[in-house]
């Protein structure tokens, strides 16, 4: 940053702006506030949601950990979330490769293509693979839950690793083919390497996406396949106990470490603060 | 690469896309299951002119535009702060913002029936300052579904209006108010307009979000707050009437697209003024 715009930065830094900050405070309490809540209600003595909490107990971690739908969910979750976010990787990484390197024409027809999925309402998703996959052609439910989930995890794939290629030189890539490396030790030793942040990046937020949704899994539910946010929606609707709260609780510390792990990895605001641009 | 070579890395991911995307959700309009051929184009039109209906679509827009414009004026400011911060804590404020993304919509919401719920945190607040005696209901209102649902997408307009906040060159701002405006004249005519790019961007994707939203307006509204994605669910799995899922499918798809339409539109046409 030039001298100027620092000095320019400091001047307007050291105005006051009351509006914007009463807005802004607003705005965190809105974000932060309800989770806050929560955390205190996991930890009560008393078996309805009150405020403030009647005592204080681990019961309902207990109640929690006993409850079959939740454990049941969570292995499902983990597992789609993993599955969906391999596949979705393991095709959209050549996927993006051809599309940056394969001078292909209509280029950016087929890019779009891939970051297709996300434009669709979720819900509608889920209801095309429901009715088609599902009920027309009869395919297995875990078989389409894979499948509504790699499709939602795929742009997110095509872009994150497209941005870090993008920075890539392919001037390397050439000069490797050159000294006489083929095209497979081209990419394990010279593009590989290149893509890895945008790899890790694009494998958190897909993993992430995966395991907290709710309109596909919803939808795509059949006997022993709900996940933990929807086994933990269907709780909430038909009872008033606090025991999602635990359930909440630990969420929140595994998305902690979530965060932790994805700073360390390639920087937490990197990864999340792309989702919206 | 080699064209040939392209085309093979590019089939698995084209083959998912159009067997598991684009040929169900295509077929999903001209053919759901046990449905005579054209039925969902009748049944979008008798639900255009249901006025039981016409009330969910009106107010599914209703809530979305307003999830909108309160996310926008809460989430301007946070980012605007955090883009003109200098203080070493804002890395960690803009942390603290997008963390959120990461928690299941269905805990954040969950936050809500604490606050809001008959012995929730407001209710017992209204109580104990004698306030009142009897607490209003609070949950199943729209005011519960605005709430929840700008919580869940704060984040995303403060991302978005940070990015292209934190690239304006801070001297044209300064420039502004040395030459005299005031602050808000510097906001209207000189932030603004260069922020729009993001915001617009932000706020197509939180009124994607908002009016398709399921999990948040069912859990706060219930079916006093019934609207297209409640009707959507309970088309495709409690009446199993797949013509009128289709149907409300299209109208929510139409809603969304209309709306980014018109915002990318409007978006322009402000920038060009």
């Amino acid at each position: 940053m030039s001298q100027s715009a620092a000095r320019a930065r400091v001047r307007l830094a050291r105005e006051r702006r009351p509006v914007l900050t009463v807005l802004a405070v607003a705005a965190y309490l809105i974000m932060i506030g309800p989770v806050i809540f929560v955390v205190a209600v996991a930890f009560t003595a008393g078996s309805t949601i009150t405020f403030p909490p009647e005592g204080f107990s681990l019961r309902w971690f207990g109640a929690a950990a006993d409850y079959g739908p939740f454990l049941d969910g969570l292995w499902t979750s983990l597992l789609v979330a993993a599955g969906a976010t391999v596949i979705a990787l393991a095709v959209g990484v050549p996927a993006t490769l051809a599309i940056h390197r394969g001078r292909l024409p209509g280029r950016s027809v087929i890019q779009n293509l891939f970051l297709s999925p996300i434009v669709l309402p979720e819900l509608v998703l889920g209801l095309a693979l429901y009715q088609q996959l599902m009920v027309g052609l009869g395919v297995t439910a875990s078989g389409v839950l894979l499948v509504g989930h790699t499709l939602l995890l795929l742009p997110y794939a095509v872009r994150v690793t497209g941005a870090s290629l993008t920075l890539a030189d392919p001037a390397l890539e050439e000069a490797a083919r050159g000294l006489g490396a083929g095209p497979v030790t081209t990419f394990f030793r010279v593009t590989l390497p290149v893509l890895r942040p945008g790899i890790a990046a694009a494998a958190v937020l897909g993993f992430v996406t995966s395991f907290n949704n709710v309109p596909l899994s919803l939808l795509l539910q059949g006997s022993g396949t709900a996940t933990l946010p929807v086994a933990m929606l269907q709780y909430v609707q038909t009872s008033y106990d606090p025991v999602v709260a635990a359930v909440s609780v630990v969420l929140l510390a595994a998305s902690v470490v979530v965060a932790v792990i994805a700073e360390r990895l390639v920087g937490f605001n990197k990864i999340f603060g792309g989702i919206g641009s | 690469m080699s064209r040939r070579n392209a085309v093979l890395l590019l089939a698995p991911g084209l083959a998912l896309l159009l067997f598991g995307f684009l040929l169900p959700s295509v077929m999903m309009l001209f053919h759901p299951p046990d449905t005579p051929p054209l039925d969902v184009g009748r049944r979008l039109g008798e639900m255009l002119t249901d006025p039981f209906m016409l009330k969910i679509i009106w107010r599914t827009l209703r809530i979305g535009l307003i999830v909108t414009a309160v996310c926008l004026l809460l989430g301007f400011p946070v980012a605007y702060l955090l883009a003109r911060s200098t203080s070493r804590w804002s890395g960690l404020w803009l942390a603290l913002a997008i963390f959120p993304l990461l928690l299941s919509n269905v805990v954040r919401t969950y936050g809500w029936l604490v606050v809001l719920g008959s012995k929730g945190v407001l209710a017992q607040a209204l109580t104990g300052l004698g306030i009142t005696d009897h607490p209003p209901q609070l949950l199943y209102t729209e005011a519960a579904v605005v709430a929840g649902l700008v919580q869940l997408f704060l984040p995303l307009v403060i991302v978005s209006c940070y990015s292209s906040l934190s690239g304006i060159d801070v001297r044209l701002e300064d420039a502004a108010r040395g030459l005299g405006a005031s602050r808000s004249a510097t906001l209207r005519l000189v932030l603004l307009p260069l922020a729009m790019p993001g915001a617009v961007v932000g706020a197509t994707l939180v009124f994607a979000g908002a009016a398709t939203a399921y999990t948040t307006p069912v859990l706060l509204g219930g079916t006093r707050q019934m609207m297209l994605s409640l009707q959507l669910y309970n088309y495709s799995s409690v009446t199993i009437d797949w013509a009128g899922a289709s149907a409300v499918a299209i109208l929510m798809t139409v809603l969304v697209f209309a709306v980014a339409g018109a915002s990318a539109w409007a978006g322009r046409k402000r920038v060009t003024v």
